[in-house]
């Protein structure tokens, strides 16, 4: 399934899955019963990590409607790597 | 005597099903229009508008007009709708998780493994030294949890 999205999206970077909801947790990003079914679910967020592994950009929406739009996160990645 | 049809009744309930239906399929591809659904919202503003002045006609003069019982219908069923729409987007979609614990700025990402697309093991580790297939030195790692397809 991801395989086929990640072509027909046309996209180059790996789809990974949570399935058991492990680094979701791990991140506290887990949002309880949101999911179909009342299934467990990742609420929204996004991360940039350097390549020391240090968390330098967290977007944690307040609205899941509302995403991180490209623009922002290269204007992030361009702020913390001048430092 | 012979009652016309009512038309801006039938037009106000087919833009407030526009304004509803066409969030996910079209305004949702956009930034602009996806983070405030305010072209949807203009859509149904724009036909409960229509269905009122359509209403108020039908009861003023329904000698003339007809849609004292359909136009009241179809407005309570579009107040309905509208107010489902903004109740999911502008409440239902707020009530996320707080996650305090995220990782902070500053701290180190916890690793993980997880499989790939092709079923493959990938651990964030290897993402920041190795980066992705492409074989470019990475710059660092964008990290993305969506919910679904979304």
């Amino acid at each position: 399934m991801l395989k086929v999205h990640r072509a027909r999206q046309g996209l180059t970077f790996p789809l990974l899955s949570d399935v058991n909801t492990e680094v979701i947790r791990r991140y506290d990003l887990l949002h309880a019963g949101a999911g179909p079914g009342h299934t467990d679910i990742a609420r929204p967020g996004e991360f940039l990590i350097d390549r020391s592994g240090t968390v330098r950009w967290v977007n944690l929406t307040p609205s899941f409607i509302v995403r991180a739009r490209p623009e922002e996160v290269l204007h992030a990645y361009d702020s913390s790597a001048q430092h | 005597m012979k009652r016309s049809w009512n038309k801006s009744i039938w037009a106000g309930f087919v833009l407030v099903l526009a304004g509803l239906v066409s969030y996910i399929p079209v305004f949702a591809l956009f930034p602009i229009t996806r983070d405030f659904p305010w072209v949807n919202l203009v859509l149904c503003a724009a036909g409960l508008a229509l269905l009122g002045s359509g209403l108020t006609r039908a009861f003023r003069t329904p000698q003339l007009y007809r849609g004292k019982v359909f136009g009241s219908v179809l407005t309570v069923l579009s107040m309905i709708g509208v107010g489902l729409f903004c109740w999911v987007l502008l409440y239902e979609a707020r009530q996320l998780p707080a996650s305090n614990a995220a990782p902070h700025l500053g701290q180190k990402a916890p690793d993980f493994t997880l499989p790939d697309q092709d079923g493959k093991a990938v651990a964030l580790g290897d993402l920041l030294t190795a980066g992705a297939a492409d074989g470019l030195k990475p710059g660092g790692v964008l990290l993305i949890f969506y919910r679904g397809y979304w």
